[in-house]
């Protein structure tokens, strides 16, 4: 006992032989740091991915934002126009062609000036994470973003109430500031957010589950369940190498959810809507309103040549007595917009029965729109710059 | 805060380059303790209270028993009562302050506020004996302080339910008109009453300490803050190994050397632990828990696989936990004990718990068995030490009965092979295979009533095992391949083509493959089994 203080701790043994020296280590990192950057070249050079004038990203891979940085790469010729914006861009109730995008090249007279760069679900705090962290290729690009009030209606689409909500694209807001009150992801989840969105071999293994293994990883891919009662686990002898195509998956070619012959496209009215109160955030406590300011100081802080469309809201749904908030939203928009040089167009409501909801158009709805905005000074002149 | 999250990472980021940045300094000490701390309290802030409180008052005890001397001796009380004569300061100190709070907490006990009534109570009863601890001059009394302050703690927030429920079912059976509150009204001010992650370990690591003490195997630590630092350091704070104050203690008295082979070997078995719980405890606990969730509703094939399944589950969340906490005190320049070794590849009983668990099995050899009196007073006593052990061991586990029968089943297992493993014949004429698959079986089927929700669940899990029919497990093929790798790796490493696994090309292969498919296939991260004991 006399010696204690100065005993030699005895060596313990390892039980295995993964026991790696310095050069060992040496070595695995380097071999690590090939796989780790350039898997996700390999693959963007490998893997199919197809495209046509009114490709839009299916919306089963809404969440996959590294698909989303490559579609964007592949848009070289710095003279088209990306639309951003959240399902009013994509086309929630309507097929690719019937979007937005699609009807301002029919009205330009082209098949591809206008790209459908919207991605179902994404609210402008969203939006500004997608631009920041996955838009790298948004330089010196014409683009024309879309201001949708719907995330401004109310203080739970606005993100603003204390208690928990559990919303899409959730790694895409920011994890600590500004506070999102309804936000309670753990500290893990938000580093591993922000880890995602870091390292590119992270984003490409979300693409690989998004793509090939509905949205989970391997080995819950293997043991997911057909939702039979009793379950059958279709995928337990399967290998998963298998399912790795290699290419893209396209969206269905008849979405029985979507386009003219669907149930869901109908007026809102023939659903029997009516109108409704809007508990209207204000534009100084907006979070949605701060992201959306972020995401137009970001493309313009990469020389992007921005144009922001206001609307179309259906305003028709809109009860009388929350028409003052609406119009307050509104005009301070506007107002910042004039303020910081920000070019915008403010389209007139669409007739009411050309709304799916409170902000879809139906694809008549997308079809007038574009004929309006097709004649309007403000975007004729900004199309014309270049 | 778990080893495989993020803000473990960050975590580390802050504490490793500050640690080694104090090496020339006597805070590095300080900065461990602190780092410790908020790594418990991470998780509650709360109960690190109890993290202080049981090391501080262990600290005290084993001060006030090195002012006792080791062979005891006449006291006279009269004279220590009357004249306050005690021949030593800090003993007559411990007596008035201890017979002033045991008086004022024993008043509060009385007549304070309702929610503070039983804790002032048992402080007051510890405070009691330690004024007679003080008043004797006793070494005993003041371990037995110990064991019934750790105990106490270990027994309130871990059996207490267990055992009113179980006392309130008898009374009802019997038809008594008794029935014990739920121990959660015993908690101060309302406070929630969950399980202390940990707690069975910080405890027994300290409980450790002043039975070595007063044993004389150890020195007494007079420096808090190292002794604080070990009761608490970070990597094995919440799930062992459970460390022994004789082996910790001196690795905190210098900064440990700097060297790279401490960080490389570190990373090696970090990246060996990530592994097995990212890659394969939770993978197999997907299964286990869809099987074991529902008994009934499978057939004999999936109830074994998942048996199976499970006894790999258990066995890479553990030693995953303990390879990263063995991993991670290295890269810091420290050395954990060795806690599991190829337990599967067991060829007895005896040899299983040498190799499963290293940490607990020798610490109730050396506290519960050898006390008892060990293999020195024959045969029967000897099953019946072991008997006691390995029952008290599986309580450690959990409160309730079917950890109990975990015990008693590996407590008869043992005293029925102890013989035949001794034997010629089993030594040398029965294949190794043999003998390892006979053991792994075993072990498996007695995982049955450790992991079952409850001991009717373990029961029909047996009773189907053994005469449900034949259906699809529908097990995934990539899971029992992962499986299979691991067992033929083990393989090699105990057979000659050991060398073959310390090729470089294979390690260096092994690790990015491992780190590879951590990235693309990991599990998410559930926490650890033994978190919960």
């Amino acid at each position: 006992m006399s010696d204690e203080k100065t005993a030699q701790v005895p060596e313990i043994p390892f039980v295995n032989e993964m026991r790696l020296n310095t050069k060992q280590w040496l070595i695995t990192s380097a071999v690590l740091l090939v796989i780790l950057v350039g898997t996700p070249f390999a693959w963007k050079h490998t893997e199919r991915f197809k495209t046509d004038a009114d490709y839009r990203i299916p919306y089963s891979l809404s969440k996959d934002y590294w698909l989303y940085h490559r579609r964007l790469q592949q848009i070289d010729d710095h003279s088209r126009v990306l639309v951003l914006g959240d399902s009013v861009v994509w086309g929630e109730y309507v097929l690719p062609d019937g979007t937005l995008s699609h009807f301002l090249n029919a009205e330009a007279g082209q098949t591809d000036r206008f790209v459908n760069a919207g991605v179902n679900g994404l609210f402008p705090l969203a939006l500004d994470g997608l631009v920041n962290y996955y838009g790298g290729p948004l330089r010196h690009r014409r683009i024309l973003v879309n201001c949708n009030l719907l995330w401004m209606s109310n203080p739970k689409a606005d993100l603003q109430t204390e208690k928990e909500e559990k919303f899409n694209h959730s790694h895409l807001v920011p994890q600590f500031s500004p506070r999102i009150p309804c936000y309670r992801a753990d500290a893990n989840e938000r580093l591993s957010a922000v880890a995602e969105r870091n390292f590119s071999f992270l984003a490409w293994v979300n693409h690989l589950q998004s793509a090939y293994f509905n949205d989970k990883s391997i080995p819950i891919w293997t043991l997911q369940d057909d939702g039979n009662d009793p379950p059958h686990y279709t995928n337990s002898y399967r290998n998963p190498l298998t399912e790795i195509k290699m290419a893209v998956p396209e969206a269905p070619a008849n979405d029985p959810q979507r386009g003219p012959a669907s149930p869901r496209h109908r007026s809102w009215t023939e659903n029997g809507g009516n109108p409704a109160q809007f508990e209207w955030v204000t534009l100084a406590s907006s979070l949605q309103w701060q992201g959306f300011q972020h995401l137009i100081a970001t493309l313009n802080s990469r020389s992007d040549d921005v144009l922001v469309l206001l609307g179309p809201f259906n305003e028709h749904m809109i009860a009388k007595e929350s028409r003052p908030g609406y119009q307050a939203l509104r005009e301070g928009i506007t107002s910042w917009l004039t303020a910081n040089k920000v070019q915008f167009v403010a389209p007139p409501p669409l007739p009411t029965e050309l709304y799916a909801d409170a902000s879809h158009p139906l694809t008549a709805g997308y079809h007038l729109l574009a004929k309006q905005l097709s004649t309007n000074a403000v975007i004729a002149s900004w199309i014309a710059l270049k | 805060m778990l080893f495989h999250t993020w803000p473990f990472l960050v975590f580390m980021l802050v504490v490793l380059p500050v640690f080694f940045a104090l090496r020339t300094t006597q805070l590095w000490i300080p900065w461990l303790m602190v780092a410790s701390y908020f790594f418990y309290g991470w998780w509650n802030p709360y109960y690190l209270l109890l993290v202080v409180y049981s090391t501080a008052l262990d600290y005290f005890l084993v001060a006030l028993m090195d002012h006792c001397p080791i062979e005891g001796g006449n006291v006279d009380v009269r004279a220590r009562l009357t004249k306050f004569h005690f021949g030593d300061s800090v003993l007559k100190a411990a007596f008035i302050v201890s017979a002033l709070t045991t008086v004022l907490l024993i008043g509060v006990a009385v007549a304070g506020p309702q929610t503070l009534r039983p804790l002032m109570g048992l402080l007051g009863l510890i405070f009691l004996l330690m004024a007679l601890g003080s008043l004797l001059s006793s070494r005993k009394i003041w371990l037995l302080i110990s064991l019934v302050n750790n105990l106490a703690l270990l027994l309130f927030f871990k059996y207490a339910r267990f055992v009113v429920e179980n006392l309130n079912a008898a009374f009802g059976a019997a038809h008594l008109a008794l029935k014990l509150p739920d121990p959660s009204t015993l908690m101060p001010f309302g406070a929630t009453y969950v399980l202390p992650v940990g707690i069975s370990f910080f405890t027994f690591q300290s409980l450790s300490y002043t039975i070595d003490f007063y044993f004389g195997k150890v020195h007494r630590e007079r420096n808090f803050l190292r002794f604080a630092t070990f009761v608490c350091f970070f990597p094995q704070l919440m799930a062992g190994p459970i460390e022994r104050a004789k082996h910790m203690l001196p690795q905190f008295y210098q900064f440990p050397p700097v060297r790279l082979q401490n960080f490389t070997d570190g990373c090696s078995l970090f990246l060996v632990g990530l592994f097995k719980k990212l890659a394969l405890a939770n993978y197999l606990s997907f299964y286990v828990e869809r099987v074991y969730d529902n008994p009934k509703a499978h057939g004999a094939p999936a109830l074994m696989l998942a048996t199976f399944a499970f006894a790999w589950q258990i066995f890479f969340d553990f030693s995953g936990y303990t390879d990263m906490a063995r991993g991670i005190a290295r890269i810091m320049g420290f050395k954990l004990i060795l806690n599991f070794n190829n337990p599967y590849l067991a060829t007895g009983l005896g040899d299983f718990w040498s190799r499963w668990h290293i940490s607990l099995s020798t610490w109730f050899r050396d506290y519960v068995y050898i006390p008892l009196g060990g293999n020195r007073q024959g045969v029967l006593k000897m099953y019946r030490n072991l008997f006691i052990t390995f029952l008290i061991s599986g309580i450690w586990h959990g409160a309730a009965w079917t950890f109990a029968i975990w015990g008693i089943l590996h407590a008869f297992g043992v005293m029925a092979t102890r013989e035949l493993e001794r034997s010629a014949f089993y030594r040398d004429r029965v294949p190794k295979l043999a003998k390892q698959l006979g053991v792994f079986v075993f072990v498996c089927f007695t995982w049955i009533f450790f992991r079952a929700e409850s001991l009717p669940d373990a029961l029909l899990i047996v009773q189907r095992i053994l005469g449900a029919g034949w259906n699809d497990p529908q097990v995934p093929i990539l899971m029992l391949s992962l499986v299979l790798l691991v067992w033929i790796y083990q393989f090699f490493y105990e057979s000659k083509l050991r060398l073959l696994l310390q090729t470089s090309s294979i390690r260096i292969g092994l690790a990015a493959a491992m780190f590879v498919y951590l990235c693309i296939c990991s599990s998410g991260a559930g926490t650890f089994i033994y978190f919960q004991f």
